[in-house]
């Protein structure tokens, strides 16, 4: 991998924990595993995920296994969804975004529901809602600065 | 000769003047450059004094009688989309004694407890999650109840408390220990609104939580030092974090139903009074006895009365339950 792109996805990493930080409930490193998916080699986006996922396992307070069904779900929903639209359509992200907030709730509910928690439903309703349009900003974002990387082929 | 000294002078001066004032910017950049350093410090030192009087409330906290405490530093809020409660990462795990459920307080009062371990850092759940129930009782009347969290940016509310109970706005509400993982007496909240619901049979209380989350940055840990440790034992130093030797139980019913009674549990090898003589074995069924002697023997201690164990030996079988009631 190029230096500029190590930098890239540093940044990504270190910039998401921080916004996730400052918008709790919000997955701001979402966008990057599905531009990485787009833009990367498969080994990056895999070493992308295996980091994140322990990231969000690391500092959430669900029992382990949360973060796999999150992101598992979300490859899914994108292989399932780039046959049927352009995978680099910021529609396709609208939809993707919007999948990722409706799974953020049922996912939630789930493991509440298994571990006998009790949530707060208007809480989690917004961080839905932000997940919805956070993330397809997020990755025009993202998809603009990585097409201008120096080294970028698709650089101007 | 004297327009030629004028203008000797006049250059002269120019020079000399010109001399000072590059001395004189040099000089002031120099001192730009000091004074940037010691604004630097000054904030340091600002930031060390603030951290310095946190850590003295920290400490000014003291533990109850057979509890000691264990500072530690915030180093995450609730973070990321799988943090469902709330909650914040400490510097502290299993590695320094932390165990799930010790109690976690600030100079305030109580924060809440611990949820889950690492070996370097542990999760605590705030008294502000809904999944939070602490029993309390008022401070001035003496009213029983459990405050329940309601979520972020919401007030606790008090639950249980009837509707002929005293109470009054303003009162502090302290922990009763009942639940076995608080000491008594810890401050929790202080009750805001009192009201009355004509369907209910208990009365509508809501409580500030004493304690800001986004402002913490340091809690402290309490543990159990003495509690259940045979007699004789010496305690542990007060300034040594201390794993309780029970982890204690969450519910008291739980507890309860795990408890044996002291007739039911049978002596440690060594330990109780000598065995009475066996009895002689009926005749007409010599094989059962033969065959289970361990189950006889036990039979035997489970029959036996608790005046014959040395005083030790029921000390240490003792359920926590003086703890904090």
């Amino acid at each position: 991998m190029r230096p500029a792109h190590i930098v890239f996805w540093v940044c990504v990493t270190f910039g998401g924990v921080w916004l996730q930080n400052l918008v709790p409930g919000v997955d701001f490193l979402a966008p990057g595993l599905i531009l990485a998916m787009q833009e990367e080699r498969w080994p990056v986006s895999v070493w992308l995920a295996f980091i994140w996922l322990f990231i969000h396992e690391g500092t959430g307070s669900m029992p382990f296994g949360a973060g796999i069904l999150w992101y598992g779900a979300l490859a899914g929903i994108y292989f399932f969804g780039h046959w049927l639209f352009e995978a680099r359509n910021f529609l396709f992200m609208f939809i993707l975004g919007a999948s990722l907030g409706s799974m953020h709730f049922l996912l939630i509910n789930l493991m509440a529901l298994l571990q006998d928690w009790s949530l707060p439903m208007d809480r989690l309703l917004i961080e839905c809602a932000q997940q919805t349009l956070i993330f397809p900003i997020e990755w025009g974002l993202l998809y603009l600065i990585h097409h201008n990387l120096p080294d970028n082929p698709h650089a101007a | 000769m004297a327009p030629g000294k004028w203008v000797n002078e006049q250059v002269s001066s120019f020079w000399t003047r010109y001399l000072y004032f590059v001395g004189i910017r040099q000089q002031n950049d120099q001192l730009r450059v000091e004074l940037d350093a010691a604004k630097q410090e000054l904030a340091g030192l600002r930031e060390y004094a603030s951290e310095v009087e946190r850590l003295r409330q920290l400490l000014s906290l003291t533990p109850p009688v057979d509890w000691t405490r264990l500072g530690a530093r915030i180093i995450s809020h609730r973070l990321g989309p799988n943090a469902a409660l709330e909650t914040f990462l400490i510097d502290k795990g299993s590695a320094h004694g932390v165990t799930v459920n010790a109690p976690v307080v600030s100079p305030d009062g109580v924060v809440g407890r611990v949820l889950r371990i690492s070996p370097t850092a542990a999760t605590i759940l705030l008294i502000t999650d809904p999944n939070s129930r602490i029993p309390v009782v008022s401070q001035k009347n003496r009213t029983q109840g459990v405050v329940k969290g309601e979520g972020p940016t919401k007030e606790l509310t008090l639950q249980y408390v009837p509707q002929g109970a005293p109470i009054e706005e303003g009162e502090i509400l302290v922990t009763s220990g009942l639940e076995e993982i608080f000491p008594k007496g810890l401050p929790v909240a202080r009750i805001t609104t009192v009201g009355r619901s004509g369907s209910s049979l208990f009365q509508l209380i809501n409580a500030q939580p004493l304690f800001s989350p986004r402002q913490l940055e340091e809690v402290g840990l309490l543990f159990r030092t003495t509690s259940l440790q045979p007699a004789g034992a010496a305690a542990p130093a007060p300034t040594q974090p201390v794993s309780p030797v029970v982890t204690p139980a969450p519910l008291p019913a739980r507890s309860a139903k795990g408890l044996k009674s002291p007739a039911a549990i049978p002596p440690a090898p060594g330990q109780g009074a000598p065995l009475p003589p066996p009895p002689p074995a009926p005749a007409p069924q010599p094989a059962p006895a033969a065959a289970k002697p361990a189950e006889a023997v036990k039979k035997r201690d489970a029959a036996k009365p608790d005046a014959a164990k040395p005083e030790a030996e029921k000390k240490r079988r003792k359920p926590a339950r003086t703890e904090g009631q």
